[in-house]
C-alpha cells in the first residue's frame, strides 16, 4: 500500500531533496543518495507524552521510560504502536491520564488515532511501564501483547475485536516480589509451535528501597552498582493459555544480572533459538539453547561477556542479524558516553570476534549515550545499518543528544550519516524506546522513537532513493504462527545472498515490525526466498517479485 | 623525562654534580674525553666527566653507558650512582633513576638534601606516592616556602588520595601566586574530586600560561576522558606526549584508545613506552595480554595473564580475560574455574560499592 502522494510530499520535502541532489550530482562525487526522516506524530490527535514523574527527586526508574511496540493489532495490514508510561512516585501508580500507556490505531492515511481506552490497554492499574512484546502467543491470528513494569507484569489477550483482556493471573505468569521487568522477547525456544517469554528483569526495586545518591548535597541518579542483579525469567507457553516458570529448570535462574535488551537469534545454526541478554554494568549473558529444554550460559565462551579490555559497560539496547551477509547473525549492543558500543561478529556459529574497532564503530560510537538501538537497513542498500536512540542518565542540558545511524559500508566498516537523515532524525532529547516499522508499506522501514518528557516521535522515511526491497510476512502452522525464528535466506538474479530472521524483540523496551525486511539495492530482480521455519521445514519461493509485501504460510511438511 | 621539580633540582644539583665538566664547546669536551680515555681506559673522573658532557648533550644512552663503565670499576661510588641516576630520570627511566639515587644516599647521606626532590618526583612518577609522602613530610616545616617541595608533596598527597592534605599544600602554593604550576596542582586536586568544571577551568589556565607544562595536558587528558570526551582527550594526550614523550598517563590512554580502534601495533608502542616509566606496571602489562588476545596470541597472553594473576590475585579483569582465553584454548575446566573467580571478585567489588560515584 502506497500512501497519497500528496501527504508524501508534505511529509518528506522529497522534490528539495531531489533537487539538491541534482545540482551535487553536477558537481564534484557524490555521497550516495540517502532517505530522510520526517516525524507526522504531529498530524494525530493523541495525548501521550512519556512521563517518568521527574520531579527533582531522582528515583531509579525514571532513566527508563517510554518502551515501544510496532504490531498490527487489527489485522488490517498497517502496523500500530503501542506505547509504555511511567508512573507517579513514590506511590508507583498510573494515578491519571499523563501516566497511561497508549495504543495508536494506524488510519492508513498518515494519521493515527487513540484507541487506548476501547482497547483496555490504558493500564491504570499497572506501575511503571517499562518494555513492551508483541507476539500471537495463543496461535489465534491476532497479535497479543506482555507489557513490563515494576510492578507485577502484565500479559494482555487480543480479543480480536480491537479489545484486549489482561490474562495474567490465569496465564500463570509471575514473578518474585519487587522484581523490576525492564524488557520481554517472545520466541518459541523448544520448537513446539508456542511462543514462550523470556523477560530481562533489572534489580529488586521499591520506591521505599530507591537509594540516594548525591555529591554536595545534588542528586544524581545512581550508579547501577549500588543495585542487586536478579534472574532472568523464562516461561514455558504450555498451550490453552497457561505457561509455566521455568527459570529454573532451563538454567536462566543461575545467572544473576542487570537485564535490559534482549536479542533473539539461532546464533550457532542448529535450528534452535539463543537469547542473548545486555547488561547493565555486569557482563552480558549468552544463553545457548541445549536443545532439551535447558540453556547453558555461554558469553564467557563465546567472547560476549565484557568488552575487549575485560570490562562490563552500562550494556542497553541490543539486536542480533547479520550485518555483513556471511549467513550469521551478529550482535550489537550500545552503551553510554564515553563506552563503546560492541559490535560482535559471529565466527561461523562458533564464537564472536569483537569488531567495533576495525568497524569503526568505537570512534563514532564514544560520543553518546545508547538506549534503544538495532540493525535495521534504512536505505534499503542490502546492507544493515546501526540505528541508535540515544540521551544521557541525567537530566542535563547537555546530556540531550541526537539519534545517530551508522551506515554500513560493504560489511566491513560503518560511517556516520546522522546529519543526512533529517532535522526530525536529529531531534535532540533524552531518547529512550525505538521500533523499526514499516508504517505505509512501501519497503523503506521508518521509526518510532519515544523520548523523555516528550511527545514520541514517528518517523516516515522517504523512500526515495531508487532502491528495491521484499518485506515477507512469515505465517506458521506447524511452527508457531508469528513464524518467529524462522530463518530466511534470499539470493537476488545477480546471486547476492542477504540474510535475515523473524523476530520483534529489537533494542531496548521495544518490539519491531515482525516482518523480515530486505533491501535489494538497484536490483529489481530475486531468485529465491528460502524459509527455514521453526519446525525444521524448509520452503523456497523461486523468483518472487520485488518491491512487494510477500505473505508466506508454512507448508504442511 | 622533565618536570617542574627537574627544572627546580637542576638548578643546584647541576653544580654539583657537573663540577669536574668544561663549560663552553661541549662536543668539543667529549672528543678530548674521548681521546683521553683511549690512552687511559681506567680514569673514573674521565669517564665520569665523558657522561655528564654526554648528559649535558641529551645523549643519555651513551652517558649511562660510560657511569656503567665507571661503576664497573667502583661500584659503590656515590657522584657516579648519582649522575647515573640524572641521566636515567631525564631519559626517562624513574625506576632505574630511583634505585641509584637510593644507593648513592645511603653509601654517602650527606647527598640526601640534593637527591630529595629528584627522589620524590621519581616516586610520584612510578605512583608510589607513599614512598614520596614518607620522604618529604618530615621536610615540611623547613621547605613550605619551596614552590619545588610543595609541588612534589602536594602531588603525592593528592595521588595517595590524601584529599584534605593535599587541599592545605594547594592553598600555601596558591597563596603566591596563580603560577601554572599551582594551577595545575589544583586542577589535578579537583579532578580527583570528581568537580570536572572547575578542574577543566584550572587545567586549561595552567596551559595557557605555559603549555609546555609537564603533565598539564595529560591531566587534561585524564579530566577529558571523565567528562567522556574521548576525542578531545585524545588531542591532549598527543600534546603532553609533544612536551614528555614517556610521560605514563599519556601513553596509557594512547595505548587503550588505540587498541579500542584496533590499531595494535600503535597500541603495542604506546604500551611498551608506558612501562618504559612504570616497569612491570600490572595495568599496562594487562594491556599488552589484551593485544596479544586480540591479535590471536592466546598461549602468549595466556602466559602474561598468568604472571599477572600471580602477582595481582583480586585482579577481577585479569581473571575474567584468562577465562575467556583458557576456553578458546580449549582449556574448559581452568576456563570455569577462571571465570567463577573473576565473578567471586567482581561480587566482592560490587557489594564494597554501595556508594559509587555518578556513572
Amino acid at each position: 500500500m502506497k500512501w497519497p502522494v500528496k501527504w508524501c510530499l508534505a511529509a518528506g520535502g522529497s522534490w528539495l531533496l531531489f533537487s539538491g541532489w541534482w545540482l551535487g550530482a553536477r558537481g564534484q562525487e557524490t555521497e550516495p543518495r540517502r532517505p530522510h526522516f520526517t516525524d507526522i506524530a504531529s498530524k494525530s490527535n493523541f495525548a501521550y507524552r512519556t512521563d517518568n514523574n521527574f520531579t527533582g527527586r531522582k528515583y531509579f526508574p525514571q532513566t527508563m521510560c517510554g518502551g515501544v511496540a510496532a504490531f498490527d493489532f487489527d489485522n488490517d495490514g498497517r502496523l500500530d504502536l503501542f506505547f509504555t508510561n511511567g508512573a507517579k512516585l513514590p506511590e508507583l501508580q498510573k494515578t491519571g491520564p499523563r501516566f497511561y500507556n497508549c495504543l495508536l490505531r494506524n488510519r492508513g492515511d498518515g494519521s493515527f488515532e487513540d484507541v487506548t481506552a476501547h482497547a483496555g490497554l490504558l493500564g491504570k492499574d499497572l506501575g511503571f511501564s517499562f518494555g513492551a512484546a508483541a507476539g500471537d502467543y495463543d496461535n489465534d491470528g491476532f497479535e497479543d501483547l506482555f507489557v513490563c513494569n515494576a510492578g507485577p507484569n502484565v500479559l494482555y489477550h487480543n480479543n480480536g475485536d480491537g479489545t484486549f483482556t489482561d490474562v495474567t493471573a490465569r496465564s500463570g505468569i509471575t514473578k518474585p516480589k519487587d522484581v523490576l521487568s525492564a524488557a520481554a522477547a517472545w520466541f518459541d525456544y523448544d520448537n513446539d509451535g508456542k511462543l514462550d517469554l523470556i523477560v530481562s528483569n533489572y534489580t529488586v526495586w521499591t520506591p521505599q528501597t530507591d537509594k540516594i545518591c548525591a555529591v554536595d548535597g545534588r542528586e544524581y541518579y545512581c550508579h547501577p552498582k549500588v543495585y542487586s542483579g536478579v534472574a532472568h525469567r523464562l516461561y514455558h507457553n504450555l498451550g490453552n493459555g497457561r505457561f509455566e516458570d521455568v527459570t529454573e529448570a532451563s538454567g536462566f535462574g543461575a545467572e544473576l544480572g542487570k537485564g535490559m535488551g534482549i536479542a533473539i537469534a539461532d546464533f550457532n545454526g542448529d535450528g534452535y533459538m539463543d537469547v542473548f541478554v545486555a547488561n547493565d554494568t555486569v557482563r552480558n549473558f549468552l544463553f545457548i539453547n541445549q536443545k532439551n529444554g535447558t540453556f547453558k550460559e555461554s558469553a564467557f565462551e563465546w567472547g560476549v561477556a565484557y568488552d575487549e579490555s575485560g570490562n562490563a559497560g552500562s550494556s542497553m539496547g541490543a539486536d542480533a542479524k547479520d550485518y555483513d551477509n556471511d549467513g550469521w547473525p551478529d550482535i550489537f549492543y550500545n552503551n553510554l558516553r564515553g563506552q563503546i558500543w560492541g559490535l560482535y561478529r559471529n565466527m561461523g556459529g562458533k564464537s564472536f570476534d569483537y569488531v567495533s574497532g576495525v568497524s569503526r564503530v568505537s570512534r563514532l560510537s564514544a560520543r553518546n549515550s545508547g538506549w534503544s538501538n538495532g540493525f535495521v537497513d534504512y536505505n534499503n542498500d542490502g546492507w544493515k545499518d546501526l540505528y541508535s536512540a540515544n540521551g544521557d542518565v541525567e537530566h542535563m542540558p547537555e546530556s540531550r543528544e541526537h539519534d545517530t545511524m551508522f551506515e554500513n559500508v560493504d560489511g566491513k566498516q560503518f560511517r556516520d550519516v546522522s546529519s543526512s537523515l533529517g532535522a526530525d532524525f536529529n531531534h535532540s532529547g533524552y531518547q529512550r524506546g525505538s521500533a523499526f516499522v514499516d508504517l505505509n508499506n512501501d519497503g523503506f522501514m521508518d521509526l518510532v522513537v519515544t523520548s523523555l518528557d516528550e511527545k514520541p516521535r514517528i518517523m516516515l522515511n522517504s523512500a526515495d532513493n531508487g532502491n528495491h526491497w521484499l518485506l515477507v510476512n512469515t505465517i506458521g502452522r506447524r511452527s508457531n504462527r508469528d513464524g518467529i525464528g524462522a530463518v530466511l535466506k534470499l539470493i537476488t538474479a545477480s546471486g547476492r545472498t542477504l540474510y535475515n530472521h523473524v523476530t520483534t524483540s529489537v533494542g531496548f523496551m521495544s518490539s519491531s515490525d515482525k516482518r523480515v525486511h530486505f533491501g535489494l539495492g538497484a536490483e529489481k530482480a530475486i531468485a529465491s526466498v528460502e524459509i527455514r521455519w521453526p519446525s525444521g521445514i524448509v520452503q523456497t519461493i523461486k523468483k518472487p517479485r520485488a518491491d512487494q509485501i510477500l505473505t508466506v504460510t508454512e507448508p504442511a511438511r | 623525562m622533565k618536570s617542574i621539580a627537574v627544572l627546580f633540582a637542576i638548578l643546584f644539583l647541576a653544580p654539583a654534580l657537573w663540577s669536574q665538566q668544561p663549560t663552553g664547546d661541549v662536543e668539543g669536551a667529549i672528543r678530548t674525553y674521548r681521546e683521553y680515555l683511549t690512552a687511559h681506559p681506567d680514569s673514573l673522573e674521565a669517564r665520569s666527566n665523558l657522561g655528564a658532557a654526554l648528559s649535558r648533550s641529551g645523549r643519555y644512552a651513551e652517558a649511562i653507558a660510560e657511569y656503567d663503565l665507571a661503576l664497573s670499576k667502583s661500584p659503590d661510588n656515590p657522584v657516579l650512582l648519582l649522575n647515573l641516576g640524572l641521566a636515567y630520570y631525564k631519559s626517562g627511566r624513574p625506576a632505574d633513576a630511583a634505585t641509584r639515587f637510593e644507593r648513592a644516599v645511603s653509601l654517602a647521606p650527606q647527598f640526601k638534601d640534593q637527591v630529595t626532590l629528584l627522589l620524590a618526583s621519581c616516586y610520584n612518577t612510578l605512583a608510589r606516592y607513599k614512598d614520596a609522602i614518607a620522604l618529604l613530610a618530615p621536610l615540611e616545616n623547613e621547605k613550605s616556602a619551596d614552590l619545588a617541595f610543595d609541588y612534589l608533596y602536594g602531588t603525592a598527597l593528592i595521588g595517595d588520595g590524601r584529599n584534605a592534605a593535599g587541599a592545605a599544600v594547594v592553598d600555601r602554593v596558591l597563596s603566591q601566586g596563580e603560577s601554572p604550576e599551582a594551577l595545575l596542582l589544583r586542577g589535578t586536586l579537583r579532578l580527583r574530586a570528581h568537580e570536572h568544571e572547575g578542574a577543566l577551568t584550572d587545567l586549561q589556565k595552567a596551559i595557557a600560561l605555559n603549555g609546555r607544562l609537564p603533565g598539564a595536558h595529560a591531566r587534561l587528558g585524564e579530566l577529558l576522558v571523565a567528562m567522556r570526551e574521548t576525542e578531545r582527550a585524545r588531542a591532549a594526550f598527543e600534546q603532553e606526549l609533544a612536551v614528555d614523550p614517556d610521560e605514563f598517563t599519556s601513553n596509557l590512554n594512547l595505548g587503550v584508545l588505540a587498541k579500542q580502534d584496533q590499531d595494535y601495533a600503535p597500541a603495542r608502542r604506546y604500551f611498551a613506552s608506558a612501562l618504559k616509566a612504570r616497569p612491570n606496571d600490572p595495568g599496562v602489562r594487562y594491556q599488552l595480554a589484551l593485544l596479544d588476545v586480540a591479535t590471536g596470541n592466546r598461549d602468549e597472553a595466556r602466559k602474561s595473564l598468568e604472571g599477572l594473576i600471580a602477582e595481582s590475585p583480586d585482579f577481577a579483569e585479569a581473571h575474567a580475560t584468562l577465562a575467556a582465553v583458557y576456553y578458546r584454548l580449549d582449556r574448559r575446566a581452568e576456563g570455569d574455574r577462571e571465570r567463577a573467580l573473576a565473578q567471586r571478585l567482581i561480587d566482592r567489588q560490587e557489594a564494597a560499592q554501595t556508594g559509587a560515584a555518578p556513572r
